[in-house]
């Protein structure tokens, strides 16, 4: 066979070069200065840097809104579907409560509902999933692993439907809005099986380095091994998931409220205000567009903080 | 006598065979969580359905109808009996129609647009994760793409969905708000908006898997030493890197069969097609529980099957795969 002679082609070319380096000065130097102080001290890129920030100014946006804004999520305030003004800005919904306060409000409950969940069966899953790869008894394993098969093994709204319809959509308990009930104890049923199966595969990974040798040579007990040398590890890598699951969770849970089977109206949140929304569409787009904006930007700033998240930890392992 | 070993043959059968045992444990699982699950719901059925007024001899005779007078392992057993050949009875709230044949119903245009949504992302999906890994002004391409993917995988489905309906069908009129047509061209113009706005969730996916396997097989010795051969980039491209970059897609589009069905049921929602997640939340809001058992069961058994034809599949075409298992 003849050899094809001359210079690499150019599809293949960039695959031959060293790895670009990632920082590139923009245009912007006072911008890429700043951050890049900051990633030099805080080890964030600006990926996490920007992820965070948005994150946190939407939290404090929901915080303070309803607290400073003058009309009241629940206040019917104004005519109905009017458009946006000065005084509401966002616009007002068919009965004439101000969009802006309720998507601030509605944003609370969405945030820390995403954040909650996530923290709980994070932590939860990262436990029993760690603790399943290390435990000395061997018939634990397959029965957990099973057991999450199985509930992995529906969709995850199908299952989430089937709980909140065993619990009672409706059900109050405590402060908690009529239908968060139902729909806080179903995602911590169902969520910590992703965080284990995850966990698992990592702590298997762990379990035979020299450092958790040397420990266990130390004499050290399994149950400190786990808390002290595999799950803080285990943690760091499942931490970019975490950002991820909050998106999906705040998702579901929007479109739960969407369905009907989610927090129930009067409260508002994102998913009800969009179903309210999805009649006037043609009409009064903008009780739309007011939950829509803030769902994706705090959507928005949680990827683009798990891409950065990911990236790092990609970067751990090299 | 060079005959090539027979995939049902040799340690990668044993893999799959042990893979099906799984499968049917896993599934033997779903319909027992499926079944208790149900019957925690506090309160009795047959009250529900026929409501507070209901007398006595009402609901002990729709009991007995439902065989829910006879005790828990008699019911589990016959209601096991009824899964493999997905027997659930009768709907609770329309008279004489099987549950069975309400799943089907459903069923087709759920796969329908799943699998629309599936092509679309792998259409999308494909040629970006291509150009984001092999492209010549690499960083500038592979940012912009990656930016794409971030962006998509913040929005969840039926918020695409609905800008969608406002942009397409309320403003520019170009497709249905909703519902399901008659006949194959307006079933297409109805699908069409669901299976973009579900592709929003599998294309940033896509690409990333895409992306990072073409890289990962760029980085290959025989990719190294194509070149060094002389072995012509397009030749390369499309028989070497191409296929290693597709394997991936196999194992991700298994493991998100489930999340294309949840996504589903929510798109259908949106834009009123008469789906399984219509008639699942339709049954939820009715309590309709033979229903309920029967879409639980279909979605879950769905996932898993998807899950073992991936399996099935990469062993097929991955030889590595065969000789090693």
């Amino acid at each position: 066979m003849m050899a094809q002679g001359g210079p690499l082609e150019p599809a293949v070319a960039p695959l031959m070069e060293a790895a670009p380096i990632a920082v590139s000065a923009g245009r912007n130097r006072v911008a890429w200065l700043v951050s890049h102080r900051f990633s030099r001290r805080w080890g964030a890129s600006r990926a996490i840097l920007f992820g965070g920030g948005g994150l946190a100014a939407m939290c404090l946006l929901c915080i303070a809104v309803p607290l400073l804004w003058a009309y009241k999520p629940d206040a019917m305030s104004a005519l109905a579907l009017q458009g946006p003004s000065s005084a509401h800005p966002f616009g007002t919904d068919e009965l004439g409560r101000d969009v802006m306060a309720r998507a601030f409000d509605a944003g609370r409950l969405d945030i820390s509902v995403a954040l909650f969940v996530v923290a709980v069966s994070s932590i939860v899953g990262t436990a029993i999933g760690s603790g399943v790869a290390l435990t000395a008894q061997r018939w634990i394993d397959p029965v957990v692993m099973r057991l999450v098969d199985a509930l992995i093994a529906f969709p995850y709204l199908v299952i989430l439907l089937l709980l909140v319809t065993v619990i009672g959509p409706g059900r109050h308990l405590g402060f908690l809005p009529s239908g968060l009930p139902a729909i806080l104890i179903s995602f911590v049923c169902l969520d910590w099986t992703f965080y284990s199966r995850l966990a698992r595969g990592q702590a298997m990974s762990l379990r035979d380095r020299e450092y958790v040798l040397a420990a266990r040579l130390a004499g050290f007990s399994n149950t400190r091994i786990l808390v002290r040398h595999i799950i803080p590890i285990v943690f760091r890598q499942i931490l970019a998931y975490a950002v991820l699951d909050a998106i999906v969770t705040m998702g579901a849970l929007a479109s739960f409220s969407f369905l009907g089977v989610g927090v129930q109206p009067p409260t508002a949140e994102w998913g009800n205000m969009m179903f309210d929304a999805q009649s006037y569409i043609s009409t009064a787009p903008w009780m739309l567009i007011g939950p829509a904006v803030l769902l994706a930007v705090t959507g928005l700033s949680l990827s683009v903080l798990a891409d950065g998240l990911l990236a790092k930890g990609a970067g751990d392992r090299r | 006598m060079n005959r090539r070993p027979s995939v049902l043959a040799g340690p990668a059968a044993r893999d799959l065979a042990r893979k099906v045992a799984q499968a049917v444990s896993v599934m033997l699982l779903v319909s027992i969580t499926v079944f208790f699950a149900m019957r925690l719901i506090p309160g009795n059925p047959a009250k529900d359905v026929l409501g507070n007024k209901a007398t006595p001899v009402a609901v002990a005779a729709l009991d007995q109808r439902l065989g829910l007078d006879r005790p828990l392992i008699a019911q589990f057993w016959s209601f096991l009996k009824g899964v493999p050949t997905l027997s659930f009875g009768n709907s609770l709230v329309e008279e004489g129609v099987s549950v069975r044949h309400i799943i089907f119903d459903g069923l087709g245009v759920t796969a329908l647009v799943v699998t629309a949504s599936t092509a679309m992302s792998l259409v999308v999906g494909v040629p970006l994760g291509l150009w984001a890994a092999l492209a010549r002004r690499q960083q500038v391409v592979s940012h912009s793409v990656q930016s794409v993917a971030v962006v998509l995988l913040a929005a969840p489905p039926f918020l695409i969905g609905l800008l969608l309906i406002f942009a397409f069908s309320v403003k520019l009129g170009l497709f249905p708000v909703g519902g399901w047509g008659k006949g194959l061209g307006s079933d297409l113009s109805h699908l069409a908006l669901p299976a973009v706005a579900l592709s929003g969730y599998l294309i940033p996916l896509v690409i990333r898997t895409v992306r990072q396997a073409a890289l990962d097989a760029s980085r290959e010795l025989y990719v190294e030493a194509s070149i060094a051969r002389g072995i012509s980039s397009r030749s390369i491209m499309y028989k070497q890197i191409l296929p290693n970059s597709l394997l991936p897609l196999i194992t991700l589009i298994g493991l998100n069969v489930g999340t294309l069905i949840s996504g589903a049921i929510v798109i259908e929602a949106i834009f009123a097609l008469p789906g399984l997640g219509t008639a699942l939340y339709q049954a939820v809001n009715a309590l309709n529980y033979t229903v309920i058992e029967g879409c639980a069961i279909i979605a879950a058994f769905s996932v898993v099957i998807a899950n073992l034809s991936a399996d099935a599949l990469y062993i097929l075409v991955d030889p590595r795969v065969r000789r090693q298992a």
